[in-house]
């Protein structure tokens, strides 16, 4: 029924795909794991430094976007502090979906060339975006 | 709360949350209210750790090439509009509402799972036009049974919408809602149960941040309770999954049954005295 050309697009299609799983499962698996590290090293460095293993900090209003514009000003100016690994852990765990949707969308748009997918994953990244400069 | 309770509950809550496959948050938010937290607190900390566990596990999932990509970009765009809707109604409510939402949930869940039978996965016969148009199919190589697994996909205009509530649901509740969409997929869309499993952990992750950013919004999302909490119960279900391919299925889901029957009475019980 199928003919070579046919097998050769079906067999093409389905490398990319495996392409692309395969980098979605690291971009979650890199994402989570890199998060989880910057918590265990502030955890453990504040504990070092004051004895204490819970680190009593509250964190004021303001969405992710200004959540890690302000981590990497004081990552910049000033002395590197405990609290700043945690809140960069965290900020990393949230850019987790969000690079994954990212990298969906991306791959759906150039790779695949599927705009139906390219426009529904477009709008889930539009709606995530719009969460995350909430106010 | 002292940091070694956190911890502690956490690790259980993870550990009995991959056992049942229902997630950590189920267990965590009653025990943190027990413990005195505001339900609202505990809701927005734990919601934060959904995206933890649900990305760890979709990582391996994906890889393995069982979750469906398609079905679960299609169906996030209905769960992250719901979350967000979810998250707002939870910083607009009391807290006697919440624990009787809590309450509810947790027992249609329980009936749900108590309700379930053993029945083997059909595959869909007659593929409807949108589904078809949405190219819901797929295939994945299944492992105990030795062959390559074809399905299609059904049903999406009735399945999309459903979704937005599994997603108001996780996102007012701060749980991942993984019983609620599997049962979508399952009985809704007739997905085989391994691709209706892994691919509503791979939509839990983005559902949950589309809830933790309304949370961050609200100055709600406490970095040194959010810390012990995450990492226990990262450790919790790392724990529970490996136990799980010891333990029998069957005496797993009657501890699970029994959990969620007790759990969902007693905040039934603290959200109706509250609100009195």
């Amino acid at each position: 029924m199928n003919g070579p050309a046919e097998d050769l697009t079906v067999r093409d299609a389905r490398a990319k795909e495996a392409m692309m799983e395969g980098f979605i499962g690291y971009v979650l698996l890199a994402g989570v794991a890199v998060s989880a590290v910057l918590v265990i090293v502030g955890l453990a460095w504040h504990w070092v430094r004051t004895g204490h293993l819970g680190a009593d900090y509250t964190i004021p209003r303001m969405n992710l976007f200004e959540f890690i514009v302000a981590d990497v000003r004081q990552v910049v100016s000033g002395p590197f502090r405990p609290r700043l690994l945690i809140s960069l852990g965290i900020a990393a765990l949230m850019l987790t979906p969000y690079v994954r949707v990212l990298a969906s969308m991306i791959f759906f748009a150039l790779v695949e060339r599927n705009w139906k997918y390219s426009l529904f994953t477009g709008f889930v990244l539009a709606v995530l975006t719009y969460s995350l400069f909430l106010r | 709360m002292a940091f070694e309770w956190l911890f502690l509950i956490s690790i259980a809550a993870g550990f009995v949350g991959a056992m049942s496959g229902m997630g950590g948050g189920v267990v965590l938010i009653p025990a943190l209210t027990l413990l005195g937290m505001n339900i609202k607190q505990a809701i927005a900390i734990s919601i934060v750790s959904v995206i933890a566990t649900s990305s760890g596990s979709a990582s391996a999932y994906v890889r393995d090439r069982i979750t469906n990509l398609k079905v679960g970009m299609f169906l996030e765009i209905f769960t992250i509009l719901g979350a967000i809707a979810g998250a707002a109604i939870t910083l607009a409510s009391g807290q006697s509402v919440l624990f009787i939402a809590f309450g509810a949930v947790l027992l249609g869940s329980w009936l749900a799972l108590f309700l379930q039978r053993k029945e083997q996965w059909r595959p869909v016969a007659r593929q409807d036009a949108v589904s078809r148009w949405l190219e819901l199919e797929g295939a994945y190589y299944d492992q105990p049974a030795g062959k390559t697994i074809v399905y299609r996909g059904a049903r999406a205009y009735v399945g999309g919408p459903l979704m937005f509530g599994a997603g108001l649901i996780a996102g007012l509740l701060g749980i991942g809602a993984g019983a609620l969409k599997v049962l979508i997929h399952d009985l809704v869309m007739g997905l085989p149960p391994k691709v209706s499993t892994t691919t509503s952990n791979l939509i839990i992750g983005v559902t949950a941040l589309a809830g933790t950013s309304v949370y961050l919004a609200a100055g709600m999302i406490d970095p040194g309770l959010v810390a012990p909490v995450m990492l226990g119960i990262l450790l919790g279900a790392y724990l529970g999954t490996k136990l799980l391919v010891r333990l029998s299925n069957m005496a797993v889901r009657q501890i699970f049954l029994v959990v969620l029957l007790v759990l969902g009475i007693e905040m039934l019980v603290r959200g109706v005295r509250g609100a009195l």
